[in-house]
């Protein structure tokens, strides 16, 4: 068990290490630097200037190792596109997206898995229409379902298009901005959350079919439980065990379809901050974002080992699946 | 498994859903005007109230000596005042703080009289040392001030003396055409916060974003609140602002003015439609009109038309000729005949109904009917033909010598450029298309580039390109303030900018011709002037113009005291007389 | 299940590469009097089926009405400049977009097989290698596989596609994507094919063959790939949608192909922003047919799961 949880984390902080340096490094031997936009309104001594303050006169790997030691202390450099440190900047844009990626997924999970539960223990109508929901739901990608929840809005008004907040908000009270924030959220939330409940449904649908067959849920019918209580507290533990490494993947599909998401509907996280870096060739604001991206999902893989270490005996062994 | 009637099942519900979903979207019509709270517009003036607007892009400094983006220019225009401003509803020159002046009988002094009781935001009383100070700064070769090259006359700096606390004397090197509009140019800069950092050398890195809100001392009628990075400026009423209404109200009505940065334009497009912005910072897009009609017949917004634009989109080929020297095109790349090519094979109505949605006018050279002064109706234009392109194609020795359907020349190299174009500026990518479309029936082939903004305007000071269609700002409508652009030693002649000396004989005689336009105080023989240097310029097209578009503002119903103006900013520039309506 | 997912895929590519007979217009035809004219209803005219020609009501508004005193047969009959037929509406150029719409599963479509083949090629060499051999080079293959399959896919491609000029060629972008396609898709396809190899080589057909000396190439060419045909099947039909997606995503968000070129995803950059999705919603064709393929796609996997309990 010690070792594997020490692979694990060394995986995951290689993992950290090799995506911020990447995008650094790719981002750096580009081309086409923020500088040479900024060069556009100054004179070339001038810019010289602000290349020496901005380090970039410097050969390559020494900029990179006082990037890299800089980095470890969680201290990015300087926006040039903000002009201000990086760090903040990318926290409270984490923050949003880490809100929408959580609130998708608790959505997911409180959409998919109950129905589940039902169409994996029940025969009849109902089941089909849940699995063809599901069968549908399952092929809206983000890209295709935000653009159809836009439609939607644009179409009907029942939330708001765009953005996380609405503007002329500077001075709301806590509780208003909340509010306000809590109606921009269904739309991206829901994009995200769609095809994740399907995936979720099926697999839980299958799951607790195989584990309703087994002969201890049998056994505890023959005792006199019953059905519902039966499923619920003796067939549906059983089958969680493959659904916790549903959300080891579901994870890095969450950055992925978060991404587009936010591009899609202005939502101000992780995702837009990178392409508007990337767009302005800021590099710092770029390995930045890459780092913290790569931290979250190292976290999120992490905790979708662990809790798999702990539901199946045999990784926690070391035994290969 | 039963699967042969689940799958009929889901193939029926699908359908079912489908037809659902049709009936509704044939059924569903975008919302109604609703019963709801009628907002009646008034005139009078309210004190007190916010007014929302948005801003596109973020800051970089509220340094107006080394930025001239949008945001530091707002800034500026919020915070700032001036000793004289030219009003850019009527073009004419008022006083500011200074009250009055007087023009010596050579044109070459103005001595300025100084309103009395003016003080900077602090409270410190602002006098002629300030001003004497903002010459200085703006004239440091240390600070390398963009500012200073619109307050020299003929590359030389003006001389100012103070001789009281109230009085500033102007001596000219020579004489100005434009006048004391000039000074609209001049920012002022307070002695008492500056000076140090003046003699430092560190005035240029003053007045960044990062900076307390407290350390400005501004004479505007706003005060800098808060800049919060990614979402919003906040600017407050200055208590101290000089400046009153005629019935002796303290200016501005306003008490509080936000900027929201919203850089995405469909983005900004929809919080005006939810009344979360009253107005955008520049004019609507004609592709939003539609959208933004139905909110104008419920009585939320207004849709001001402002006429026709005073800045078309131009297009232009490099032609410093030491580009083009190794190139294989270099024998008719840089020919006029191959502008004139293109300006006839260009279907300029096509033009205006695909870009802008048939709201603009076909132009022929940088002045349009919406600069009126000094708009000449008489120069040449190039009508659509495509054969006349042809011919004129041919006689560059451009015909097509195999099977494809572009020109090639006796060498056999393709008619073929590139163009770079601002990427998401949508009058502009279009405009590209058009172009190419248009070029593609006269069998030359254009290659569009879109680029960040930055990008393409970094190529064209290097001079890297092959051509550029984009959008420049004018500052001013008179010629002679933008003598940048005529001028072949400009920083803005941008088909080959900062020439030692005239590269040609037309170039020479724009320069020959734009010393009355920018010295002479005669105004008729100004205009007469440049009615000449419009006709050489259409004769050789330097630059290229094809639809000037018709220019809307959108403004909130709950804004009064507006005065467009076809210039940026085109309502903010007067934002001290602007209300608006208070929610009851 | 493999004949249907062959059927599957072979109509795909038979889409994409009839696609110039089938539709009615040019990709690139602009009819500049109808911007955003919406899609026309046809309806049978004694047994020929016939719409009313649009008529521009206002352009500012891109406003439209059909003309009931007229009729125009559709493009396929008969092609007529002055009343061109938008069956599916028209794009921000007078485009028609169907005919975009075809043109574009050309693009979209042929750049995910190839993609597609690449990916499934390399996989299986990989993951047979990783299989037939074990050890430290098993490890290292699918070690990296790992790392790739965590990675979230469209950052990497994002930061791939973002290092390369903006400009390029249609044909280069199409090579570019391609070979990043190849290298995000790899992964999937190793995994389960070095399973399969893993197991098979202990069979007692693969100890007999190598006995008689056959080469380790040929074993894993003549008796190990073959075993894998079903799952690198499926794979196959995995990956084909995912990269659809993936190139309309690219080319959204303006890292793909240049407008220029009509594709799924060009087309969407175009259609995808607030104004446009509320007013002129037939423009998301390209999405509802992604959807459409991705759709098929799960029934197909579905169905293969079926099968296997």
């Amino acid at each position: 068990m010690g070792r594997y949880l020490l692979t694990r984390l060394v995986f995951a902080l290689l993992l950290v290490f090799i995506v911020s340096s990447a995008a650094w490094l790719l981002t750096r031997v580009v081309p086409g630097t923020f500088v040479d936009q900024e060069c556009v309104t100054l004179s070339p001594k001038e810019c010289d200037d602000l290349r020496k303050r901005l380090g970039l006169d410097r050969p390559l790997w020494a900029e990179y190792l006082s990037w890299l030691s800089h980095a470890v202390r969680f201290d990015f450099g300087e926006s040039l596109l903000y002009s201000r440190p990086v760090g903040p900047l990318i926290v409270e844009r984490a923050a949003n997206t880490a809100m929408l990626a959580t609130i998708a997924l608790v959505a997911a999970t409180l959409i998919g898995i109950p129905l589940g539960i039902y169409s994996g223990t029940r025969a009849g109508i109902g089941r089909a229409i849940v699995r063809t929901l599901s069968v549908i739901a399952v092929s809206v990608p983000p890209l295709i379902g935000s653009l159809a929840l836009v439609f939607l809005a644009s179409r009907t008004g029942w939330f708001p298009v765009g953005g996380m907040s609405s503007a002329g908000g500077a001075e709301m009270t806590w509780a208003a901005w909340l509010a306000d924030v809590a109606r921009h959220l269904p739309l991206p939330a829901l994009a995200l959350a769609i095809p994740m409940a399907a995936t979720l449904e099926r697999l839980q649908s299958e799951a607790i079919a195989a584990s309703s067959r087994e002969p201890f849920v049998a056994a505890s019918r023959a005792r006199g439980v019953a059905r519902a209580r039966s499923i619920l507290s003796h067939a549906w533990p059983v089958s969680l065990r493959p659904i916790l490494g549903l959300y080891g993947v579901m994870i890095g599909t969450l950055f992925s379809g978060s991404f587009i998401v936010e591009v899609v509907t202005s939502w101000p996280g992780l995702g837009r901050l990178m392409w508007d870096a990337l767009k302005a060739r800021d590099l710092f604001l770029v390995a930045g974002c890459a780092a913290t991206g790569a931290l979250f999902l190292a976290a999120g893989t992490l905790i979708a080992d662990l809790l798999l270490a702990y539901t199946d005996p045999r990784v926690r062994s070391g035994e290969r699946a | 498994m039963n699967r042969q009637p689940r799958a009929l099942l889901s193939v029926l519900l699908i359908g079912v859903i489908a037809f659902v979903a049709w009936r509704w979207w044939s059924g569903a019509r975008p919302d109604s005007p609703d019963g709801g709270t009628e907002i009646v517009f008034s005139e009078t003036s309210t004190r007190g109230g916010t007014l929302t607007s948005s801003l596109r892009s973020e800051p970089r400094t509220f340094n107006r000596l080394v930025a001239r983006d949008v945001p530091t220019e707002l800034f500026s225009t919020f915070t700032g005042s001036k000793l004289v401003r030219v009003n850019r509803a009527t073009q004419e020159v008022e006083p500011s703080i200074a009250e009055s002046w007087t023009v010596s009988s050579d044109n070459k002094t103005w001595t300025l009289k100084l309103r009395d009781g003016v003080t900077w935001s602090d409270g410190t009383p602002f006098t002629s040392a300030d001003v004497l100070f903002s010459f200085q700064a703006i004239y440091d070769p240390k600070v390398e001030s963009l500012v200073a090259s619109s307050l020299m006359i003929g590359g030389k700096p003006m001389t100012v003396t103070a001789p009281d606390a109230r009085t500033v004397v102007i001596t000219l090197p020579a004489t100005a055409g434009p006048g004391i509009a000039l000074l609209d140019n001049l920012q002022l800069f307070a002695k008492h916060k500056y000076e140090g950092a003046l003699k430092k050398g560190t005035l240029a890195r003053e007045m960044g974003v990062a900076a307390p809100p407290s350390e400005f001392a501004t004479l505007g009628p706003f005060v800098l609140k808060s800049y919060t990075p990614g979402q919003r400026i906040i600017f407050d009423r200055n208590p101290r602002y000089w400046k009153k209404d005629a019935a002796g109200i303290q200016l501005p009505y306003l008490d509080q003015v936000i900027l929201e940065i919203v850089p995405d334009q469909n983005a900004e497009v929809v919080r005006l439609q939810a009344g979360q912005i009253d107005t955008l910072q520049q004019h609507i897009r004609l592709e939003d009109i539609a959208t933004l009609r139905p909110l104008e017949q419920q009585g939320k917004l207004r849709l001001i038309e402002l006429g026709v634009s005073t800045d078309p989109d131009a297009f232009f080929f490099n032609l410093r000729s030491t580009y083009w020297e190794k190139d294989r095109r270099r024998d008719w790349i840089t020919r006029k005949e191959f502008r004139r090519a293109i300006s006839h094979a260009v279907d300029r109505e096509a033009f205006a109904n695909t870009v802008f949605l048939g709201a603009g006018v076909p132009i022929w050279g940088p002045v349009t009917t919406g600069n009126q002064k000094w708009f000449s109706p008489n120069i040449q234009r190039y009508d659509h033909s495509v054969e006349r392109a042809r011919e004129l194609l041919a006689e560059l020795g451009l015909t097509n010598r195999d099977s494809d359907e572009w020109l090639e020349d006796a060498k056999g190299t393709e008619a073929r450029f590139t163009v770079l174009v601002f990427r998401g500026n949508s009058s502009l990518e279009r405009g590209a298309t058009v172009l190419r479309d248009e070029l593609k029936k006269a069998g030359v082939a254009v290659d569009i580039v879109p680029l960040e903004q930055g990008l393409v305007i970094d190529r064209m000071l290097k001079g890297d390109f092959e051509s550029i269609f984009m959008a420049f700002t004018a500052t001013s409508l008179d010629p002679g303030l933008n003598a940048d652009f005529w001028l072949s030693s400009g920083s803005a002649h941008v088909w080959n900018m900062r020439q030692p000396k005239p590269a040609t004989d037309w170039e020479k005689q724009i320069d020959d011709l734009m010393v009355t336009v920018i010295g002479n105080v005669d105004q008729t023989e100004r205009y007469k002037a440049f009615l000449e240097i419009q006709k050489i310029f259409a004769d050789n097209l330097p630059v290229l113009y094809f639809v000037a578009p018709r220019l809307y503002m959108g403004v909130s119903t709950r804004v009064g005291g507006v005065t467009p103006s076809i210039l940026r900013p085109q309502l903010l520039w007067n934002v001290e007389r602007m209300t608006v309506q208070q929610a009851r | 299940m493999i004949r249907t997912t062959t059927l599957f895929l072979a109509a795909l590519t038979l889409i994409a590469v009839i696609a110039p007979w089938l539709a009615p217009y040019e990709a690139g035809d602009a009819f500049r009097d109808f911007l955003h004219a919406p899609p026309m209803r046809p309806h049978l005219d004694g047994l020929t089926p016939v719409v009313n020609p649009l008529v521009l009501a206002d352009r500012l508004e891109q406003r439209f009405e059909p003309d009931r005193s007229r009729t125009v047969r559709l493009p396929w009959i008969e092609r007529d400049r002055a009343t061109p037929v938008f069956l599916l509406g028209a794009d921000d150029f007078g485009r028609d977009v169907l005919s975009r719409l075809l043109y574009g599963a050309r693009t979209s479509i042929g750049l995910s097989l190839v993609a597609t083949l690449g990916a499934v090629v390399i996989g299986a060499l990989a993951g047979a290698w990783a299989g037939y051999r074990g050890g430290w080079v098993e490890d290292a293959i699918m070690r990296t596989a790992d790392f790739v399959l965590v990675l979230p896919v469209i950052y990497v491609v994002l930061v791939l596609r973002a290092v390369l000029p903006l400009v390029l060629a249609p044909s280069t972008v199409f090579v570019m994507v391609t070979l990043i396609f190849i290298a995000v898709g790899w992964p999937f396809v190793a995994k389960g094919v070095r399973a399969i190899v893993a197991v098979e080589r202990g069979r007692e057909y693969v100890q007999a063959a190598q006995s008689l000396g056959a080469s380790p190439l040929r074993i894993l060419a003549v008796h190990l790939l073959p075993a894998c045909g079903g799952h690198l099947l499926v794979q196959a039909t995995l990956l084909l949608p995912a990269f659809i997606l993936a190139e309309a995503t690219l080319s959204f968000i303006g890292l793909g192909f240049p407008d220029l070129v009509p594709s799924w995803g060009t087309m969407l950059a175009a259609a995808g922003n607030y104004n446009s999705i509320a007013r002129f919603p037939w423009t998301l064709a390209p999405a509802i047919a992604i959807f459409a393929i991705v759709l098929l796609t799960n029934l197909l996997a579905a169905r293969h799961t079926q099968n296997r309990h």
